[in-house]
């Protein structure tokens, strides 16, 4: 589903030449559910802008559901993201003047649907996610929660390929982050999406296939990243199993 | 049209912010429209006040130098002139308010009726005018402000002169003008009993030329015959004669549609100002849609559409307003005498479009800049720039 070749990512700050990532590969399977994990600026939500299609590497090829995302311009990938991507953020980030049903109808505004079908496509949305009772209701009088949920929605009302998730439960409770996360990992296992989604969040592990950490721009590997990985698990208090199993 | 709906919402995203631009916007096409009228409307009303074939002749040193008398008799004799009559200014100040409140001149009675055919005053009237040496034509603005009728004694206290005269309304001019007539011979007989030796002089001579294609020739005829005189003259059409004299107006309402354009200039910089706050404020959101596949097209698309709807809801709503207004004043003129001129002032298909135009103008002139810097950023760069 997602090849990455060698990619390097690199940019100017003032004088300075910052290398966000270092001849990073991987690959990630359809249908399956993966995190980046890693302090701050390891690089991990540049590894996710360019799976994404938001940013490009400097150096390397990626490959996405078999399309080459080198050979995109600005506008190409643009409508490539509106359908083959959904996306999810920290903050939520919904159109406070539109309500929760036409929130997740956005996308939709980008294909040839006429406006029942749209309609009808948001409800189905909104449904999987648990918040068809609150389709009329504008963000402001959802919770964190709630409005995190109405941003899935959003995020796979197209029915795209790969779903992408910064930090989704970086401003949630405990309790809402949980719900969340059990919530993408139900569109793993019942819609068959791949998920990939970068967090800090130790509980995150409970509910992935995997977890690839990053440190200073370089994908670890080997023990290196099975150190990265315990100090995740004893920083979240030890027990936490690595995988779907984990999950509820 | 499918992007009209979160348009619309954007629109009511801060309804005082937006009903302010609006205003502001509606405001400016509304004063726009009503001074883009100004220009026709003068010309409207010179028209609809002045004849085509009457000239007027006077002092070229300047309105205010008289002329001799005995010239109105030489202009009389030219060849293509029909009729001319010398106009003296009275200044007369009625006496319960002491002061110039109508103009008023002394004219040669019998010369009224053929120099002013058009004033389609009734012929009994004009034959009491000649009659009786102190009688008085009042224009019919003049005989309502003070509600005269015919038959009335009113009493003039002259400004020019020193001297008053009792005068009697014997005749009524059946439109709008405020002016007033009283017989020249009159004026010339109290002066001499006054001991000031008569008036020798004259101010303006009104002629009627008897065919429109000879007017040129003859105004040419009539200056000609002054020249190298003490005074020689300066003829003009009748047109140009009250253009001339309202000369300052014209300039007036040239200024007044420079700081139109000028106001119109800032609104255009108030409604952009709004719209790049506007825009500014959404740029996490503006961001989201990005990333989610919003093409820099639909960006600049649904954000300069936003500015052009409000620009030309409200600018519409300020030509209605405008039409309006032109309407309710000319149906006004119709029982207001005192705003007779205003009658010209009239919001013509043209000045409408003009002003739709100027609306539209100033939407796509705000809502520009701000579209095309939410829409050139990279997607990456927004968020970054916000997240």
């Amino acid at each position: 589903m997602i090849h990455v070749e060698h990619i390097s990512r690199s940019y100017q700050r003032g004088v300075e030449e910052v290398h966000a990532l270092v001849n990073v590969s991987l690959e990630i399977a359809s249908g399956h559910f993966v995190a980046f994990m890693g302090p701050s600026g390891s690089g991990k939500s540049t590894l996710l802008n360019i799976v994404a299609g938001i940013d490009r590497p400097t150096e390397g090829w990626v490959t996405v559901a078999g399309r080459h995302l080198n050979d995109l311009d600005e506008d190409e990938t643009a409508q490539w993201r509106a359908r083959h991507v959904g996306l999810i953020f920290q903050f939520f980030n919904l159109i406070p003047v539109l309500s929760a049903r036409e929130n997740v109808a956005l996308p939709l505004l980008l294909t040839h649907l006429d406006r029942g079908e749209r309609r009808r496509r948001a409800e189905t949305a909104l449904r999987v996610v648990g918040l068809s009772e609150r389709a009329d209701h504008s963000p402001k009088t959802l919770s964190g929660g709630e409005q995190q949920r109405v941003a899935i929605a959003r995020a796979i009302v197209t029915d795209p390929d790969l779903i992408v998730a910064d930090e989704p439960t970086g401003d949630l409770d405990a309790r809402n982050a949980e719900e969340i996360l059990a919530l993408l990992r139900r569109l793993t296992d019942d819609f068959g999406k791949t998920i990939v989604m970068v967090t800090h969040d130790p509980r995150a592990l409970r509910f992935v296939d995997d977890a690839l950490h990053l440190d200073k721009g370089v994908l670890l590997e080997g023990a290196a990243a099975e150190r990265a990985a315990e100090a995740i698990r004893i920083a979240a208090g030890g027990g936490l199993t690595t995988g779907a199993e984990g999950a509820p | 049209m499918k992007f009209a709906p979160f348009v619309f919402a954007n629109l009511r995203r801060n309804p005082l912010r937006t009903l302010l631009t609006a205003s502001a916007i509606l405001l400016a096409v509304l004063l726009v429209c009503i001074l883009l009228t100004m220009p026709a409307g003068l010309d409207g009303f010179f028209e609809r006040v002045t004849n085509n074939t009457r000239i007027s002749v006077h002092n070229k040193a300047g309105i205010v130098y008289q002329m001799p008398y005995s010239f109105t008799r030489k202009v009389r004799q030219l060849d293509g002139v029909a009729a001319a009559i010398s106009q003296s200014w009275f200044g007369g100040a009625f006496e319960e308010e002491g002061r110039v409140s109508f103009p008023n001149f002394a004219v040669e009675a019998e010369h009224v009726g053929s120099v002013y055919p058009d004033y389609n005053v009734p012929q009994q009237q004009l034959e009491d005018f000649k009659r009786y040496r102190d009688g008085m034509i009042v224009g019919q603005a003049t005989m309502k402000k003070y509600g005269w009728k015919i038959g009335d004694r009113v009493t003039l206290r002259s400004t020019v002169y020193p001297l008053n005269l009792d005068l009697r309304v014997v005749g009524e001019i059946p439109n709008s003008t405020p002016v007033a007539w009283i017989n020249r011979e009159y004026l010339d007989q109290a002066l001499k009993s006054a001991g000031r030796g008569g008036l020798g002089v004259t101010g303006v001579i009104w002629a009627r030329v008897s065919d429109p294609n000879r007017v040129n020739e003859i105004m040419r005829a009539i200056d000609e015959m002054s020249r190298n005189s003490e005074s020689e003259t300066a003829t003009e059409t009748e047109k140009s004669f009250f253009s001339s004299f309202f000369g300052s107006l014209q300039g007036f309402a040239r200024i007044i549609l420079l700081v139109t354009g000028l106001v119109a200039l800032c609104i255009v910089f108030i409604a952009a100002n709004t719209a790049s706050m506007g825009v500014r404020e959404r740029a996490p959101e503006i961001a989201v849609l990005k990333a989610i596949g919003f093409s820099r097209r639909v960006i600049f698309g649904t954000i300069l559409a936003e500015a052009v709807l409000l620009s030309s809801v409200a600018g519409g709503l300020g030509v209605l307003v405008a039409l309006g207004l032109t309407r309710m004043l000319h149906q006004a003129s119709t029982w207001n005498q005192q705003l007779g001129p205003l009658a010209s002032f009239m919001l013509t298909p043209a000045v409408l479009i003009q002003g739709l135009f100027l609306a539209l103008f100033v939407g796509m002139l705000a809502g520009i800049a701000p579209s095309f810097g939410a829409a050139r950023k990279p997607v990456v760069q927004a968020l970054h720039e916000v997240f």
